[in-house]
């Protein structure tokens, strides 16, 4: 194994001279970029994973807990599936945009009207904007009720929350570049929200305007919210994220998944070193958790070549194709072009914000700030409120029926604030029934 | 190697002195940066509408009028020789109030105000702010929207 990073030249090794080298060019080529072939072995698969770029995230052997289709339900890898086709098709929807108040609007018309493939581009952009703040969300409940958020993921838990927040964020500065009804209102509420922070609120509304309401200005701000700023802190903290899932000791497990056959504990062997008293260890002994071992005896791992590979691949290609699926039937609203003296009535936020805007009509302070606020802060801190060990890795532990009680009702809560909003509320925002 | 070892003790040298000025230099420079970046991000002059503007002669508006300016997003109300300026400008959330015969209604949250803008139905926390209405020396009203009066503030044409 000392070897891993040394290529051995193949057994054909061309002897100089011009013809060999030309007939010889396109493998060269080939080996040069591609430090080795597909993998026909266990070394071959561990050196493939090593050596490649895009597959050295991978560990090389994953528990086959971290497999098991209906304990991830994929939501992790949903969720980068669905930011990757974010960024992809914003991009291409920014050779066409301004960030113009006199031209955004009509940019949105050529889109549909005269840019190729412009309309399917942006109904998937939009479902999948609206995709990752849902299946990250469910992402977030099954990290929750697996008990996953536990020692010592907690750092993990808490940057998974900002990612939350990153979404959500992205998403709204997203809204306002339309500029149609729906933008204008739904910034003008979003924005007037912030300003009833604390202190700081007003300052707060004013920066993120530009001016003392939405315009030009607030149009340029959230363009580079959007298309810049977000995007890069996302990126950023969805690379700590993965890197933290292998340095946190891989995805949750529940105990027994570390469990011999024989029903005993796995034993990490220890080299006794020298006669100093000094230890020395094998180079894999350093690698913390019970998980990596040195040794011959069994384990519950599988290499991750093609294991995870294909196991990520199908769901990231299941994502694409729904997404795909649904904005070829489903076209993306677009409302009036914004008319800033009269407001829809009623006036409505995409529906991930109608449970916040329903809050926000009983009392904007606690509804749009004091609760939103005791509930991210609330969030953050539950791995470390919660320290006991147990139940982690199993759904619906019972030994977590307090916690995943608690949590269930804060999320039905949300959802039922959710529904009220988007089918409940009328003109003026009165009650209605939509049956 | 020894030596060095002896002034690595805390407390002990100048170096740890020196650590911590290197380091609070460090981060007040940081510090002084990101204050920058906020007031660059800050905007000193703005390009949206001014806060003091003309909206025509006291004639334009006969006894009894309730016109709601919706560019300004303001409401003129004029009874017998007394006239005001009432922000339409929800203090809820933001959105443009309507003008209705019993007072102004919000499309967004469902606020309602009485005719003089005192808050009686939905979640608006205040009501809606008077702006101090002058003569201009060409005879026009000049309103400006940096000084509110108190309510009931009428101006004597």
């Amino acid at each position: 194994m000392s070897d891993l990073q040394v290529q051995d030249p193949p057994a054909s090794a061309p002897k100089g001279g011009l013809v060999t080298a030309l007939t010889a060019f396109p493998r060269n080529v080939w080996d040069s970029i591609f430090r080795h072939p597909l993998p026909d072995s266990d070394l071959g698969a561990s050196q493939t994973s090593f050596s490649n770029f895009f597959l050295h995230i991978h560990p090389v052997k994953v528990h086959r807990n971290t497999l098991r289709p209906l304990y991830t339900m994929g939501l992790g890898v949903m969720s980068f599936a669905i930011f990757l086709l974010l960024t992809i098709t914003g991009i291409l929807l920014m050779f066409y945009y301004v960030p113009s108040t006199t031209q955004a609007y009509d940019r949105m018309l050529d889109l549909r009207g005269s840019v190729a493939f412009g309309t399917v581009l942006r109904n998937l952009h939009r479902w999948s904007a609206h995709a990752m703040v849902a299946v990250v969300f469910l992402h977030m409940c099954r990290v929750f009720l697996t008990g996953s958020y536990k020692r010592p993921r907690e750092f993990n838990w808490v940057i998974g929350c900002v990612l939350l927040l990153l979404t959500l964020f992205a998403s709204f500065t997203g809204y306002l570049l339309p500029w149609d009804q729906l933008a204008f209102w739904a910034i003008t509420v979003g924005t007037s929200i912030a300003g009833y922070a604390p202190l700081v609120g007003k300052k707060i509304q004013f920066l993120l305007l530009g001016d003392q309401a939405v315009g030009q200005e607030a149009l340029l701000r959230f363009y580079v919210l959007h298309v810049v700023v977000l995007p890069a802190l996302i990126t950023l903290l969805v690379a700590i994220h993965f890197w933290r899932i292998r340095k946190d000791g891989g995805l949750s497990r529940p105990a027994e998944a570390d469990l011999q056959p024989d029903g005993k504990p796995l034993q990490v062997q220890i080299v006794q070193g020298n006669a100093s008293g000094k230890q020395t260890f094998g180079l894999m002994g350093f690698v913390r958790g019970p998980f990596t071992k040195v040794g011959n005896t069994p384990d519950n791992s599988v290499y991750a070549w093609p294991n995870l590979l294909m196991a990520e691949l199908f769901v990231f290609v299941v994502t694409v194709a729904a997404l795909l699926l649904v904005s070829l039937f489903f076209n993306a609203p677009l409302e009036e072009p914004v008319n800033v003296l009269h407001p829809p009535n009623p006036a409505k936020a995409p529906w991930y914000f109608l449970g916040l805007q329903e809050l926000v009509s009983y009392s904007a302070f606690w509804g749009g700030v004091g609760v939103p606020g005791i509930e991210v802060a609330l969030l953050m801190l539950v791995p470390f409120i919660d320290r006991k060990v147990s139940g982690v890795g199993k759904w619906f532990a019972k030994e977590r029926f307090l916690a995943n009680t608690l949590f269930v009702t804060f999320a039905l809560l949300n959802v039922i604030f959710i529904i009220i909003g988007t089918f409940f509320r009328g003109p003026n925002w009165a009650f209605v029934s939509p049956f | 190697m020894s030596e060095n070892h002896h002034h690595d003790k805390p407390g002990n040298s100048r170096r740890s002195i020196l650590s911590w000025f290197t380091g609070a230099a460090l981060a007040g420079s940081a510090a002084i940066s990101a204050l920058a970046n906020l007031v660059f991000l800050k905007p000193r002059a703005t390009y949206g509408q001014p806060s003091r503007y003309s909206i025509g002669k006291p004639d334009d508006f006969p006894s009894g009028t309730r016109i709601s300016l919706d560019s300004r997003r303001v409401c003129v109300v004029r009874e017998g020789q007394k006239l005001a300026v009432i922000s339409t400008i929800c203090t809820h959330l933001g959105c443009t109030v309507g003008v209705s015969d019993t007072g102004f209604a919000c499309p967004c949250h469902g606020s309602r105000y009485d005719q003089d803008g005192n808050v009686v139905g939905g979640p608006a926390p205040k009501s809606l702010a008077w702006y101090k209405v002058s003569l201009a020396p060409n005879g026009d009203l000049e309103v400006d929207t940096n000084l509110p009066v108190d309510q009931g503030t009428y101006y004597n044409l």
